[in-house]
């Protein structure tokens, strides 16, 4: 398990380190002046952007709109990105401030409740089957056929929307990105502490929640 | 279940292997050990892959046409990184150019002391004595010298006259009037002894004398002697001391004239001043000791002269031209003392 997760983890800053030598050369390239090397940013990250953007705004439509505004942002701000961190760090500074931003202006977001009628009463008794399942299998099942369960998404995605901000962005970009704690501190500027914390409290709720709708 | 808060922070640090190594081993061996903990974290990790089993949402294909649309009325990348680029490059190419002026102007600095260290002085010195003698040209440092030249200041004028006269009173009341009228402004001091004192001789003891000390201009010098031409004839003598530039020594012009006063004084060049003096002391003494003084006389009045200095204008009886303040400004380079020594004799009028 541990190595599993070990594995996971170095595969994923791998990833992230070769990503942003190739960065590097593409914003140098951006810097002086060659727009095909800005497009070739944007279609390798604009799906990343938009789907974090999405699993924290839960609209489409904000999403395509936030995601177009990062790349502005960024596109308009590269001359003064010193890389003190790195551009797919910066990038998503970006991000994730326009759509916390966004979702601060929106009370629409805000789920006060955790009341369990009411977080029960949105699902179909198939769902609370899917659900329980889950749940109770002492076994790790394959994320593909996981992603493919229709009722299982829409149950993770509406207890994600149940999750204040703060916690949402920590959680997307944890479990959705792949980001490391020391990742998501530079990208929310807050202490690794604070991520650890945060993390911890998002999860614990989550599992509140999802029990509520088995109750 | 009840919350371990401290414990979830380890838990999910553990899942997400965040843990240092041998804390991942300490959690590992509790895990194995204690269920409730092994059901926490089964919990916690259900949670983690709920969320990570999430499918990739693909963006929308038009956000890069959206991205470049945003970017059309704004200045483009491309175009503020050239000109970052362009404005870099320039700055370069103005400094380098700023360099090169510098040690060009330094190269030329140097080159221009050497030259001049060893061939420039002779061959500056004779090119102007050149351009001025055979074009008749003046250069810029020449003409500032010769126009400074033609507005010097005529060379001061220092001296003593003595005058003798059997009406002293009325002289001296003359005189004072036409110092009044003339030369108001001139710094004029009037003293007056019963005894002759310095360098008076044995005779001027006892004889009443007045002094008047005139500091003035030429011009107002000019006014004033042409008026003292009116009580000439009052006079039993006339004499002109004048001052040379070596200390104690005098040009002594003898039965001096007004005419030649002025002559002598409106010299501009001192040194012409004293040649013109010797030469009207000369010329007062020969016609002194040679016969027939009134015939030299009535010919020096007709202005048949070997010398004939300018005349003063004689304005008996006219209205004295009063001086603008700003003829009160003129040069008082004229130093005269006056000196009037009387003897027993009726007034005047």
């Amino acid at each position: 398990m541990t190595e599993v997760a070990n594995t996971d983890r170095y595969a994923s800053e791998r990833r992230i380190d070769i990503s942003s030598e190739k960065d590097a050369v593409l914003v140098r390239r951006c810097w002086q002046g060659d727009s095909a090397a800005m497009e070739e940013l944007i279609l390798k990250y604009q799906s990343r952007i938009y789907n974090v953007i999405l699993k924290i705004c839960a609209d489409p439509d904000d999403a395509a709109e936030l995601t177009q505004e990062t790349f502005v942002k960024v596109i308009e701000n590269i001359d003064g990105f010193e890389g003190r961190s790195g551009f797919y760090t910066w990038m998503f500074r970006i991000a994730v401030n326009l759509t916390l931003n966004y979702c601060q202006r929106n009370a629409r977001l805000r789920f006060s409740s955790l009341d369990a009628s009411e977080a029960k009463a949105q699902y179909s008794s198939q769902a609370d089957r899917v659900l329980k399942e889950f749940l109770s299998d002492d076994s790790s099942p394959d994320p593909a056929v996981m992603a493919q369960n229709k009722e299982l998404y829409e149950i993770a995605v509406e207890s994600l929307m149940k999750l204040d901000d703060a916690q949402r962005a920590v959680v997307v970009l944890r479990d959705i990105e792949g980001m490391n704690y020391a990742r998501i501190a530079k990208v929310l500027d807050i202490e690794l502490g604070t991520v650890r914390s945060r993390l911890s409290r998002a999860r614990s709720k989550l599992r509140q929640i999802l029990e509520a709708i088995l109750q | 279940m009840k919350e371990i808060p401290n414990m979830d922070e380890l838990l999910n640090s553990f899942i997400d292997g965040e843990l240092p190594a041998r804390q991942q081993t300490e959690v590992q061996r509790l895990v194995d050990h204690e269920e409730k903990i092994a059901q926490r974290l089964q919990q916690l990790r259900k949670c983690k892959m709920l969320l990570s089993s999430l499918p990739v949402t693909e963006a929308p294909p038009q956000i890069l046409e959206n991205v470049k649309a945003s970017l059309a009325g704004k200045p483009l990348l491309d175009e503020s990184a050239f000109r970052r680029t362009e404005r870099a490059g320039t700055r370069h190419l103005l400094g380098r150019k700023v360099f090169a002026a510098a040690a060009m102007l330094g190269l030329v600095r140097i080159l221009t002391a050497v030259v001049y260290t060893i061939v420039a002085p002779e061959t500056v010195t004779q090119s102007r004595g050149q351009k001025t003698e055979d074009r008749g040209q003046k250069t810029d440092s020449d003409f500032r010298l010769l126009t400074s030249d033609f507005r010097l200041p005529a060379a001061p004028f220092s001296g003593r006259l003595e005058l003798r006269t059997s009406y002293l009173p009325a002289v001296v009341a003359f005189i004072n009037r036409a110092i009044e009228d003339n030369v108001p402004s001139a710094t004029k001091h009037r003293g007056q002894r019963t005894e002759g004192r310095g360098q008076k001789t044995d005779s001027d003891f006892r004889l009443p004398t007045s002094d008047f000390r005139l500091i003035c201009s030429s011009e107002s010098f000019n006014l004033l002697l042409a008026e003292l031409g009116n009580i000439w004839d009052k006079l039993d003598s006339a004499t002109l001391f004048v001052d040379t530039q070596v200390f104690g020594q005098r040009v002594v012009v003898d039965a001096v004239t007004a005419e030649q006063i002025s002559g002598i004084v409106n010299q501009d060049d001192s040194k012409r001043r004293m040649e013109v003096a010797k030469d009207f002391a000369v010329l007062n003494n020969i016609a002194e000791h040679l016969p027939g003084r009134e015939i030299l006389t009535a010919i020096d009045d007709t202005t048949v002269g070997l010398i004939t200095p300018p005349k003063p204008v004689l304005t008996w009886n006219q209205k004295t031209e009063k001086k603008s303040p700003a003829r009160t400004k003129e040069n008082k380079n004229i130093h005269l003392t006056i000196t009037v020594v009387g003897g027993d004799r009726p007034s005047l009028n």
